[in-house]
């Protein structure tokens, strides 16, 4: 074992173990493991934001998706959450070919408009449909008797640990991808997607197989959210700021395009917007106030996410690097 | 290869550890009673009254000697913004496990307040809302109260009242016209006006549904003016009921307009819309005229007139502290046993119509129904159903 997958199990473990550090109804477990979630779909966003540069504004879209055939298979059949999840991330990736077929050329701005507009027809679609979604009242998971098949439980340590192992796999598949041959073709195009395409490489396979992979565990989260709050509406899973723009901001804070970017950056980010909450209370506004000057503030330090930091100590990044390198 | 900062992580992890580990400790001889409500946001307007009606019930307690079976306890608010539903399971969460909150009031919104009702359920809290959803009370939830009239029995209500006034005018009325926000407040009670038309066989020549924030109306008013709808019936919050209201008004269009509640009995409607305010009638779950003694000392602290929400939030916040009082305990479970009892007719009940609060088998408040009031002057003013009018309605203001 290499020091550096040492360290990585150390941490791991030291994560698992955590919970008990905690009461098990308690605030700070229900914080730690919300921070964790939005970790996991900062990791599924980085698989496109991150290696090929595609800057999403419409994950949410799959985080709905998520939420909602999970949630509904469960209301309406009778089919546990874990199978719905499963159909979720399927309808995710079908969402993400539909979506990606006309956007797959449009770069910059315009994709990042494009995808926008897509989170908010399903939005919309959400809303008004509501035979089918309950429109915008919004769904509700009954209090049924907590059980795995349910996918409810008593304890918070259930969530927390189910969020941590969905971490985990995301984080992995994603390194996966970075160090394989499609982590190469897909900076290969972020660098420039016509040289790329002179040297070989199909570059509107390898965008579809990062933007499906990345839909499908998106749609997990959303699942996991959905299971996690008990309730939803199309405004909460369909949002712009509240999960679109969170999850890049929370992989861009933290280092786009490396690992432990968007962990670092979700840990940092959550635990304070809910303390800047509990703090700030008293004065309506300011809690986002201080939160807004606290971001401003991390992007203003260090453009690069946190994960700048520690490349910088060690060497320059080079252009075959997995490091911190953006705004080319 | 790449660094993976893994000694950040786990630095990050320890002080996540510190942070979190280091709470604020609990005083025991308050009784902390938590407030959720959006603070911040669209919605900030209203949660602020919302949150002034419980303060000032609290203020009313502590000054009159606190919680007399314990002590003389002393009540105290914690206060949580809560913008979004994301946002409520976390902040419910803290107040119970932190703040050991005896129960909870609020949330101003729908759809949060039936988001945080899924957490107090399961951990046995007890909220006490104003808000309108109807599935707030019939899910079967033995943990959530709703103190005010349900959505459907509102948008019942905004249309039965309105043909009433109408009738004692003579006035018959065939068509009318329907324009919700797509929220959950805004279908809810959307949906009580149809099913109220459809047993007085009206027609319904627009039903329309936009989102929440709009900035044009012209579109939806020339529609209006096309279908010749005799009233219409705007469920919306304040920058959307200003927009309505000022686009049918400036292009002339006279017909009576009756608010579903929310932005269109606040202090802002007037100062947004001035003499064209005038006349226009809404329902409401509360109004200032009914607790004139309360009201006018609402009015010396904060500046403006006692709104709906305001009341009806310190009706939810002193049915939940006369629970405790009854229970003797801060016990939430005790305290949830004593709500689903209580019976209190006086004081900041008296805001609501029915003038109590007593609370069915699934925790409805089934004694009291929503109002009608009128513009007159600077205040909405309580003119139907006669049982609560302090002034006669008038129909038609507009030439």
């Amino acid at each position: 074992m290499s020091k550096k997958s040492l360290f990585i199990s150390a941490v791991i473990v030291a994560a698992a173990l955590a919970p008990f550090g905690f009461e098990p109804k308690g605030h700070s477990i229900r914080v730690l493991s919300t921070a964790l979630l939005f970790a996991a779909a900062a990791q599924s966003w980085n698989i496109v934001g991150g290696l090929a540069n595609q800057i999403s504004l419409g994950h949410a879209a799959f985080f709905g998706i998520g939420a909602y055939t999970s949630t509904l298979l469960y209301l309406k059949l009778g089919i546990t959450p874990w199978a719905g999840m499963l159909a979720g991330a399927f309808l995710a990736v079908i969402a993400a070919i539909i979506l990606c077929i006309p956007t797959m050329k449009l770069k910059g701005h315009y994709f990042a408009l494009a995808t926008l507009a897509f989170a908010e027809v399903l939005r919309v679609v959400a809303n008004s449909w509501e035979t089918v979604t309950g429109g915008s009242v919004g769904l509700s998971l009954p209090y049924v008797n907590p059980s795995f098949i349910d996918f409810q439980f008593a304890s918070t340590y259930w969530y927390y640990w189910i969020i941590l192992v969905t971490l985990c796999v995301i984080s992995f598949v994603f390194h996966y991808i970075s160090v394989s041959s499609l982590g190469y073709k897909l900076r290969a195009i972020r660098e420039n997607e016509d040289a790329a395409e002179v040297s070989g490489v199909n570059s509107f396979a390898v965008k579809m197989i990062a933007a499906t992979t990345s839909a499908a565990f998106m749609a997990a989260c959303g699942t996991i959210f959905a299971q996690f709050n008990y309730f939803f509406d199309p405004e909460s899973v369909f949002n712009l700021p509240g999960i679109s723009i969170r999850v890049a901001m929370i992989a861009i804070i933290g280092g786009i395009g490396t690992v432990a970017g968007p962990i670092l950056g979700a840990i940092f980010l959550i635990p304070l917007e809910e303390y800047a909450t509990a703090a700030f209370s008293s004065v309506a506004g300011l809690a986002q106030l201080v939160f807004g000057c606290i971001l401003i503030l991390a992007v203003l330090i260090q453009p690069r996410g946190f994960m700048a930091f520690c490349s910088r100590k060690k060497k320059k990044p080079q252009n075959s690097d997995v490091g911190a390198e953006v705004g080319q | 290869m790449a660094s993976y900062g893994v000694r950040q992580l786990l630095a990050c992890f320890f002080g996540i550890f510190v942070f979190l580990g280091n709470a604020p400790a609990f005083a025991a001889e308050e009784i902390a009673i938590g407030v959720l409500q959006p603070l911040s946001g669209p919605n900030a307007k209203f949660g602020v009254s919302s949150l002034r009606g419980s303060e000032m019930v609290v203020e009313a307690v502590n000054a009159a000697g606190g919680i007399k079976s314990l002590g003389g306890a002393k009540v105290k608010i914690i206060s949580v913004d809560v913008p979004t539903p994301n946002t409520a399971a976390a902040a419910t969460q803290r107040l119970v496990s932190k703040n050991k909150v005896s129960g909870i009031v609020g949330v101003f919104v729908s759809s949060t307040t039936l988001a945080v009702s899924e957490v107090t359920e399961r951990v046995g809290v007890p909220i006490v809302t104003f808000a309108f959803a109807d599935q707030i009370t019939e899910r079967g939830y033995k943990y959530s109260f709703q103190v005010t009239p349900k959505g459907t029995i509102f948008g019942n209500a905004q249309l039965e009242y309105a043909l009433d006034i109408a009738k004692q005018y003579g006035e018959s009325v065939k068509k009318i016209a329907i324009l919700y926000e797509d929220t959950a407040y805004g279908t809810s009670q959307a949906k009580g006006i149809r099913v109220a038309a459809g047993k007085n066989n009206l027609e319904i020549v627009v039903d329309e549904a936009y989102p929440l924030g709009i900035t044009d109306a012209a579109p939806l008013v020339n529609k209006l003016r096309a279908s010749g709808a005799e009233i219409v019936f705007p469920v919306s919050y304040l920058n959307d009921s200003l927009l309505i209201i000022r686009t049918m008004r400036q292009q002339g269009l006279t017909i009576p307009a009756i608010g579903g509640a929310a932005g269109y009995i606040i202090p802002d409607f007037k100062k947004g819309l001035g003499e064209l305010a005038d006349g226009t009638l809404s329902v409401a779950s509360a109004a200032a005229d009914q607790i004139p003694e309360i009201a006018l000392e609402y009015k010396k602290k904060y500046g403006s007139f006692m709104t709906h929400e305001a009341i009806s939030h310190a009706v939810a916040t002193d049915a939940l502290i006369k629970a405790v009082e009854k229970a003797a305990s801060s016990d939430p479970a005790k305290v949830r046993d004593a709500l689903a009892g209580l019976e209190t007719c006086e004081g900041f009940a008296r805001g609501i119509p029915g003038g109590c609060v007593k609370f069915d088998a699934n925790g409805y408040n089934s004694v009291t129904f929503p109002l009608m009031v009128q513009w007159q002057g600077d205040e909405p003013v309580s003119v139907y159903p006669k049982s609560v009018a302090k002034a006669k309605a008038i129909w038609r203001t507009q030439k």
